[in-house]
């Protein structure tokens, strides 16, 4: 078997939610050993679902188990002076640390990067909250809504006569998960060349408003204030914009080639090649209500597995709609084995969205999120306690 | 101050967002990202978002676009169609610990730049593919725009009105996503090499990368049979939540309510005590009724400054944000205290805040992020003479060639080109696409007067 890319590194993950625990997950399955250390009530993720038959349990949670693949679970009580002494067990061969609390809250249980690093110089500490440790806002509490609304992209998203609309599944824990996790290899490598840890202060707000494709831009070099219009670019490259069609939805967009030939040949009507919507970029742009009357009862009528096939015949960057059923159907991720099923204890054979990229000399790996405390035993032995002291640390809660 | 990538060198064939967004946080680290484009097939990016709206000169070097996803890089031009042009990108990889592309799949291999070519050349070469639908699978020559891969993603699907079409964010959404996917695994793939000595192939696929975003629906669907809904900006989790407008024009405000505690404080905050109890007092109340509470929420809201009420909501322990316009973004007290925005001096612009590509902060370094972006072939003569050796007169030949040169000849007259990048402003605020217009927009950034170009002149 070939060796993983981050093979020999170890990760303490005391980050609870989504985006800290999803970033721990990245790493993972590069082949990080990753720590999961909870409180003894677990991580509150596990609480939020969606369950089987909707029945509440820690251990059944499907978001729970899309976030913490690979890892081994401990519990620990941080809030108490013996679940600290563990910990600080856990990190001396530890290279990394992730933690989500608010700015603060380390630091009063006297585990913040400031009083860890004489003791742990090799740690690499990565704070991941909403709005990072600093800054008027630093005390704001903070989600993926309130990132969307601070960054800037809630403004541009959605209709324009309607309320500024929050793109689903919370993307600002994912980009804050991403780019915590780019930060960490980069701290890495840092440490490579001068044998430093160091602190990284993620913020949920600041990585997703790095996603920001030209919107500050358009201020900052026309005055211009973009405002949300429907799926479409301001980059007046129209169409580019969700239609339904005869089974659901179908991305058309012209592209940047071939417009007007293509898209008169593949809507079957060759003569709108030479009408003025389709000639002028321009006027399709601003009458686009007439554009579209054109081109919605063609959609109407035809599938969007047949439009999708035949737009990419003429090299028209159609894109298709999918939703939950049909991305776990796709023939395309199902040859590449994007979702790989895993077998978990209490929820049997599961779906799991795997990697995006491969990695031709280390394949990255693929695994089950741990049950409550499942790791305890096992970890708290590596770092030397017996099993008596177990024991002791077990019924006192501290475990 | 060291960077972590220093000593690192890209050689970066990509365009657009993705790739470039990938090599540019890589730059951003320390790498020196050498960027090749053609004369033919400029970065089309070069054509995105005049300053002032002008679109005369040299526009493609002036392009805010451009300059976000490409500042910190070296601009060399060759274009695949010449096949010495070719033989030059070949003479470059020995040089190169990455090279990263972005083409459909089957270009690499036709130009003999495939991850197996490259390691005949440099056996030790990491080679990244960032491309629309991966390298295999019955997509794979899919041609891909950002915009379209969103909604293939399963995102757009639970992204929408209560009952309303899916709909997409207004950002090429995985573009930015997949960018920093990329310069993640590019520096694993690093990581592996400094203990191994071995380099390998990333194949690296945009639409799935952003499908994790949609974890959620999918385990909704996977564990339960039941499709997720588009809920608007409502939680699965908690209640009440939602947009509410406030005073003013276009203004709004995020509030998340997670517990009973927090709708006390909710409650206290608004001047509104008598909302706390009674069919509201309970998390169950509060999800069967919430539409009323909205109209109650929607009631105070509608009197408060989004701002003001922000921040009220907030020091009384209750989540909730301002929906701040790109305008308010650029001056927002705490994005610029925390430095989210470089001020950038790009030659022939002047200064502009340019937003990061990377949000995290090291204790240990700070990113090599505030540089300008290069013109077209501007380090062409550093590159092919000072690394390649090529002499005068061959850099000579091969400008009356038009191998190289920093004038681009792309399929549309440049003219045409000209009348194109520049937008038709008042249009797009009788259309509504801008919410306004603001002609002393640099006074109000305060960049009046500053930078290379108003020294100039």
């Amino acid at each position: 078997m070939s060796e993983s890319a981050l093979a020999g590194t170890r990760v303490v993950d005391l980050a609870q939610g989504i985006a800290g625990p999803y970033c721990a997950r990245l790493l993972a399955d590069l082949g990080a050993e990753v720590i999961k250390v909870e409180p003894p009530e677990g991580d509150y993720a596990r609480r939020l679902g969606p369950f089987p038959n909707d029945v509440p349990h820690h251990d059944r949670g499907g978001l729970f188990l899309h976030l913490n693949g690979n890892k081994k679970s401990v519990t620990l009580d941080l809030d108490t002076a013996s679940g600290r002494v563990v910990l600080r067990k856990l990190l001396a061969d530890a290279d990394v640390l992730i933690e989500s609390e608010a700015p603060g809250v380390m630091a009063s249980r006297e585990l913040g990067f400031e009083q860890l690093r004489d003791e742990f110089p090799q740690l690499v500490y990565c704070s991941v909250t909403p709005f990072g440790q600093t800054g008027p806002y630093a005390s704001f509490k903070g989600n993926s809504l309130a990132a969307m609304a601070l960054s800037g992209l809630m403004y541009i998203t959605g209709t324009p006569d309607e309320e500024p609309l929050c793109t689903g599944g919370e993307p600002a824990e994912y980009f804050g998960a991403l780019h915590a996790w780019v930060a960490i290899l980069a701290a890495l490598e840092h440490r490579a060349k001068t044998g430093a840890g160091q602190h990284i202060d993620v913020s949920m707000l600041e990585a997703l408003g790095c996603a920001d494709e030209y919107n500050t831009t358009m201020y900052a070099y026309l005055g211009a204030i973009r405002k949300r219009f429907y799926s479409r670019h301001a980059i007046p490259t129209y169409p580019s914009e969700i239609f339904p069609c005869r089974n659901g939805s179908i991305v058309v967009i012209g592209g940047a080639t071939g417009f007007p030939l293509m898209m008169a040949v593949l809507i079957e009507q060759p003569e709108l090649e030479s009408n003025p919507l389709f000639q002028n970029l321009w006027l399709r742009f601003m009458q686009w209500e007439k554009f579209e009357e054109i081109l919605r009862p063609y959609l109407a009528e035809h599938d969007w597995e047949d439009l999708l096939t035949r737009a990419q015949e003429l090299r028209i960057p159609f894109a298709a709609v999918l939703d939950a059923r049909t991305l776990l159907e796709n023939e395309h991720l199902r040859e590449r084995g994007f979702f790989a099923e895993v077998e978990h204890p209490e929820l049997g054979k599961v779906p799991l969205a795997a990697h995006p990229f491969k990695m031709s000399e280390t394949p990255l790996r693929v695994g089950r999120s741990p049950l409550l405390g499942e790791h305890s035993q096992e970890v708290l032995r590596e770092v030397g306690y017996e099993e008596e002291d177990q024991l002791v640390l077990r019924e006192r809660g501290v475990t | 101050m060291t960077l972590p990538l220093e000593g690192v060198r890209v050689l970066d064939l990509t365009q657009v967002y993705a790739g470039p967004t990938c090599t540019r946080i890589l730059s951003d680290l320390g790498a020196d990202v050498i960027k090749l484009e053609g004369l033919k097939r400029m970065d089309i990016t070069r054509n995105f978002v005049m300053p002032e709206n002008n679109g005369k000169d040299d526009y493609w070097n002036r392009a805010g676009y451009f300059l976000l996803r490409n500042g910190g890089k070296k601009s060399i031009t060759l274009d695949f169609s010449d096949p010495e042009a070719v033989e030059l990108v070949k003479r470059l990889v020995p040089y190169a610990d990455i090279v990263a592309e972005s083409f459909t799949p089957r270009v690499t291999a036709k130009f003999g730049l495939d991850y197996e070519s490259l390691t005949s050349i440099k056996p030790d070469v990491i080679m990244i593919s960032l491309s629309g639908y991966g390298q295999t699978g019955p997509w794979r020559d899919f041609t891909a725009y950002g915009m379209g891969l969103e909604p293939a993603s399963g995102i757009s699907s639970v992204t929408g009105y209560r009952d309303g079409p899916p709909l997409r964010t207004g950002i090429s959404f995985t573009d930015p996503y997949s960018g920093g996917v990329g310069a993640g695994a590019v520096l694993a793939a690093l990581h592996y090499r400094r203990r191994t000595k071995k380099g390998q192939y990333i194949d690296l696929s945009e639409h799935e990368s952003a499908i994790p975003v949609a974890g959620y629906g999918i385990m909704e669907y996977a564990l339960t049979g039941r499709m997720p809904e588009r809920i608007g900006n409502r939680s699965e989790w908690y209640a009440p939540q939602g947009v509410y407008r406030c005073r003013g024009e276009d203004n709004w405000i995020a509030i998340t309510v997670r517990n009973d505690a927090e709708w006390e404080a909710f409650c206290y905050a608004a001047g509104h005590p008598e909302w706390e109890n009674g069919r509201f007092g309970d998390v169950l109340g509060r999800f069967k009724y919430h539409d009323e509470i909205d109209e109650l929420i929607s009631s105070w809201t509608l009197e408060q400054d989004h701002i003001e009420a922000m921040h009220l909501l907030q020091n009384a322990g209750v989540i909730a944000a301002a929906v701040l316009n790109p305008k308010q973004v650029l001056l927002n007290p705490h994005l610029r205290e925390r430095g989210a925005f470089d001020l950038i001096d790009q030659p022939d612009v002047g200064v502009r805040p340019v937003a990061k590509q990377l949000g995290a902060t090291f204790s240990a370094f700070e990113p090599n992020s505030a540089w300008p972006a290069p013109k077209l072939g501007e380090h062409n003569r550093e590159v092919l003479q000072g690394m390649l050796g090529l002499s005068d007169e061959e850099l000579e030949r091969l400008e009356e060639q038009k191998v190289i040169g920093d004038t681009p000849e792309g399929a549309v007259p440049l003219d045409v080109m000209r009348m194109f990048v520049q937008w038709p402003t008042t249009t797009f605020q009788q259309m509504g696409t801008i919410a306004g217009l603001d002609t002393d927009y640099r006074e109000q950034l305060g960049i009046e007067g500053t930078g290379s170009k108003e020294q100039e002149t």
